[in-house]
């Protein structure tokens, strides 16, 4: 009887310990890039993102039909654009948010309307994605918030797309010297952005050196000085190049060393997430096709 | 007697003010079905009592404020065109908050202090060091020109300082562009709160200090005559100003035209002395605030239009339509 | 200056102002009694509205400037402000206000700070708007005023002060010879009562009829006495470079352009 007893006991208690185990894994409990603590009950299904990083990230992550709501810069994939649309990402309509009973709000880390959400009872999660090291550590964060159990696959999977398209250029003797021109008005992407990572993995060197910051605004005698091999630009800023004073003269010119990225790429080479094998090869289909040889 | 007019314009004032809040609270992203689910739907009542009241309350308090410092702005520096934002107010909450966007990635001692203050205390204070500067720099409150050079000279650098921010740091640019337009959308019972607090402070301040506004209104010298405190009674009223600017742009962000053009819609209708000026010219204020919030919620719903561009077409229509009535019946403006 | 029979209403010692690199006030020493009314007199550019704004303690001074015997510094603001009462040249502004509204700003030192008026301020207000012609448009803004209506309001606004010593410079810019004569039967009425006028004027004509007379050139005093006197007609005379003269009519004195 006292064995039985015992036994029985032992049973129970492994019983408890496994109910708390489970209910555990239940909960989910993350920190945002703000520090703060967010715990939910479970993992969310009703998801609001304002944020078009973010918003590709839980789509990679196979979680496309939790999203309830987006912010009106999301566009990928096709289907995010049916969502009700609430707003730029950093003043979002706060109501229309509310309206949607969001059981999480994923947003950038710079906006205001995080402390207003906050205040009327709902979850946010402020992310931020500047480079790949970013892309990666938000890949598991809303892995972990969404309970999806292999969010490290997806990531190997981005990593070996870099990967291949990197492999795919032919070796050099000397590495190319790029220009990426990220907006109108000069600025330029440093080796420290995202898009100078996604560089520096292809192999190529950067014109702007890394003390100048991740996105300097660039004399374009600058540009003249450093004479580029190849220059990237996104279409809606490329309209007179030879106009430039002194840009007519660069080799990179001269010889229709350009890229010019339509809106679509340019929003896969900018925004630092689950893209990144689609940007890398977007890069190497460039330096392939108009790199000097 | 102008008195029962002042009187009339209060009582139409506080009725569209009233009749504008219950119309606001039935606009928005999901309309009247809000009102009427309120009862048996918690989220539907919290879109009406936590998110719409307070927001269109909180118009009408910021509205209030912008149009009382436009009054004393004006009475102050005795000039038609000044606007609460002359003393340095606008551009030290504009440079507080580049700052704050740019640090608040950078330095974790940084970020935490500054969550702590939040965007509105960090605005709030910067309006107030900017007027603030404008004092040290026009060395005191003894010569009301040298004052309103130095708040040109103060928004003018402090200006430039903020464009160096945000080129320094690109990605604040957006952000900071949402700030400049002003907006309405986040505003809760606790900013309702603290700007009521300081409406009611500034108010109190400013319709004691009227008479010293009348006084100015024949010349300093004359002023001074009549025994009024003048160095005193000035820097009150610019604590006033900041305090009042401060606390709206705190909140909302910089809303251009409401405290320029209260005063003026205000003495359209009736010409009053100064104490009663302020007061109407605050209720003035926020019913102009409070309708532009209500029409950019409601022209394009469920989008929203920027709140300061309504104000502009607002305030700006109907000053247009009284400078050409004025024409008409052969005024000199 | 007449030996005062009585405590001077107000008096400068040895004032001297300077206006910039400017000395516009020279060591001017002036008593003016209770009960008399005085003009200042002289050329263009002589200090005589300085003169005049330095009494009113306007303007930073040295020397010492002393209403009822005590020193004007040592006055409390409101005070000072019920017993002295100043009317500048050409106050502009006050668009939107009223004539009554600018009137009753005249009654300012009397009111406390949340006060409305009382009825002895309403009082006031009547009584003066009544003595310079305006009640009858009080509610007119001032910016619908003629030049000349608009001097009797701003007349008005002095007198509701109810002031022992009143300072006016240049009180009859713009009115018609009706008004100006009414001005001159108030002046009379309120010295009359005991109070002291000083006024600043243009109208050498008017300055002859004064009590007293202090001819004011490149910031000194050339003459301070009574005014209907040989002398004092002298000293203007030579003040305008001999380009006036003055003559008897009647029982009084005209001058006239040579």
């Amino acid at each position: 009887m006292p064995k039985t007893g015992a036994k029985l006991l032992r049973l129970v208690l492994w019983g408890l310990l496994a109910l708390a185990s489970l209910a555990h894994a239940q909960g989910v409990q993350i920190t945002d890039d703000r520090g703060v603590r967010v715990a939910l009950p479970q993992a969310p299904q009703r998801i609001v993102s304002l944020l078009p990083s973010l918003t590709e990230t839980v789509c990679e992550l196979g979680q496309c039909h939790r999203l309830v709501g987006v912010d009106r810069y999301s566009n990928y994939p096709a289907s995010v654009r049916r969502l009700p649309q609430l707003g730029g990402g950093l003043d979002p309509q706060i109501e229309s948010v509310v309206a949607l009973r969001p059981d999480v709000v994923l947003m950038s880390t710079s906006s205001r309307a995080a402390a207003r959400l906050e205040a009327l009872g709902l979850k946010v999660v402020a992310l931020d994605t500047k480079t790949a090291a970013d892309a990666k550590r938000v890949l598991g964060t809303l892995g972990q918030l969404l309970s999806v159990p292999d969010a490290e696959r997806v990531w190997r999977a981005i990593e070996a797309g870099v990967g291949a398209a990197a492999q795919s250029l032919p070796p050099r003797s000397r590495p190319l010297r790029v220009y990426y021109e990220v907006s109108a008005g000069g600025y330029a992407a440093g080796p420290s952005s995202f898009i100078g990572e996604l560089m520096g993995r292809m192999g190529v060197s950067n014109i702007v050196t890394p003390d100048l910051g991740p996105f300097p605004r660039i004399n374009p005698e600058y540009v003249v000085r450093a004479n580029p091999d190849l220059i990237m630009i996104g279409a809606h800023h490329a309209s007179n190049l030879s106009a430039r004073p002194g840009w007519p003269q660069m080799r990179a010119v001269r010889d229709n060393r350009v890229c010019i990225f339509n809106r679509d790429e340019s929003d896969v080479l900018v925004r630092p997430g689950p893209r990144m094998a689609e940007a890398a090869r977007l890069m190497a289909r460039c330096i392939a096709s108009k790199g000097a040889p | 007697m102008s008195g029962v007019r002042s009187a009339w314009l209060a009582l139409a004032l506080a009725l569209t003010a009233t009749v504008l809040a219950v119309v606001g609270i039935g606009v928005g992203s999901t309309g009247w079905a809000s009102v009427w689910g309120a009862w048996h739907d918690p989220v539907a009542a919290q879109i009406l009592w936590d998110i719409r009241l307070p927001r269109t309350l909180g118009a009408w308090v910021a509205g209030a404020l912008l149009g009382l410092a436009g009054a004393v702005a004006q009475g102050l520096f005795r000039n038609p065109l000044a606007d609460p934002y002359l003393l340095g107010s606008a551009s030290g909450a504009a440079l507080a908050v580049a700052l704050t966007l740019a640090w608040w990635g950078g330095s974790p001692f940084a970020a935490a202090w500054l969550v702590r203050l939040g965007m509105t205390g960090a605005a709030f204070a910067g309006a107030v060091l900017g007027v603030a500067l404008t004092l040290v720099l026009a060395r005191g409150v003894q010569h009301t020109l040298r004052l309103l050079l130095a708040g040109v000279i103060v928004g003018v650098v402090l200006g430039a300082a903020r464009d160096l921010v945000t080129i320094a740091q690109p990605d604040t640019l957006q952000a900071m562009q949402g700030f400049m337009l002003g907006s309405t959308g986040f505003v809760g019972w606790p900013a309702v709160g603290v700007m009521a607090g300081a409406l009611l402070a500034g108010a109190l301040a400013a319709a004691a200090l009227g008479r010293v506004l009348d006084g100015l209104a024949l010349g300093e010298a004359t002023a001074s005559s009549l025994g009024l405190p003048l160095p005193a009674a000035r820097l009150a009223l610019v604590a006033v100003l900041a305090l009042c600017t401060g606390a709206a742009v705190a909140q909302t962000g910089l809303i251009a035209f409401v405290g320029l053009a209260a005063p003026h819609l205000v003495r359209s209708i009736v010409k009053t002395t100064h104490t009663r000026l302020v007061l109407l010219s605050a209720a003035m204020g926020g019913l102009l605030l409070m309708a532009a919030d209500v029409l950019a919620r409601w022209l394009l719903a469920p989008q929203e239009l920027p709140v300061g561009v309504l104000t502009a077409a607002l305030g700006g229509s109907y000053l247009l339509w009284l400078m050409h009535r004025r024409r008409a019946a052969g005024g000199v403006l | 200056m007449n030996a005062p029979r009585q405590a001077p209403a107000l008096q400068a010692q040895d004032l001297c102002v300077t206006l910039g690199e400017r000395q516009a006030l020279r060591g001017v020493s002036l008593a003016f009694a209770p009960g008399r009314w005085t003009c200042i007199a002289g050329p263009n550019g002589a200090g005589k509205s300085t003169l005049l704004k330095a009494l009113a303690g306007l303007l930073p001074h040295q020397g010492q400037v002393s209403l009822q015997g005590r020193a004007l510094a040592q006055w409390p603001g409101r005070e000072r402000a019920r017993v002295l009462a100043w009317l500048g040249q050409g106050e502009h502004g006050a668009e939107d206000l009223s004539v009554w509204d600018v009137a009753m700003l005249g009654r300012l030192p009397h009111q406390g700070w949340l006060a409305s008026p009382s009825e002895a301020d309403r009082q006031a207000v009547e009584q003066a708007l009544r003595a310079t012609q305006a009640w009858e448009w009080r509610q007119r803004p001032m910016g619908a005023l003629s030049g000349g209506e608009r001097q009797r309001v701003l007349l008005a606004r002095l007198l509701a002060v109810q002031a022992e010593v009143m300072l006016m410079d240049e009180p009859l810019a713009n009115l018609d010879p009706p008004h100006q004569a009414d001005w001159w039967h108030l002046v009379r009425e309120q010295v009359g009562q005991g109070r002291t006028v000083v006024s600043v004027l243009h109208e050498v004509g008017m300055a002859l009829l004064a009590d007293d007379l202090v001819v004011l050139r490149q910031g000194q005093v050339a003459y301070a006495g009574p005014a209907q006197v040989p002398e004092a007609h002298r000293a203007l005379e030579a003040v305008f470079e001999h380009r006036i003269t003055i003559q008897p009519v009647g029982q009084r004195w005209v001058a006239l352009p040579i």
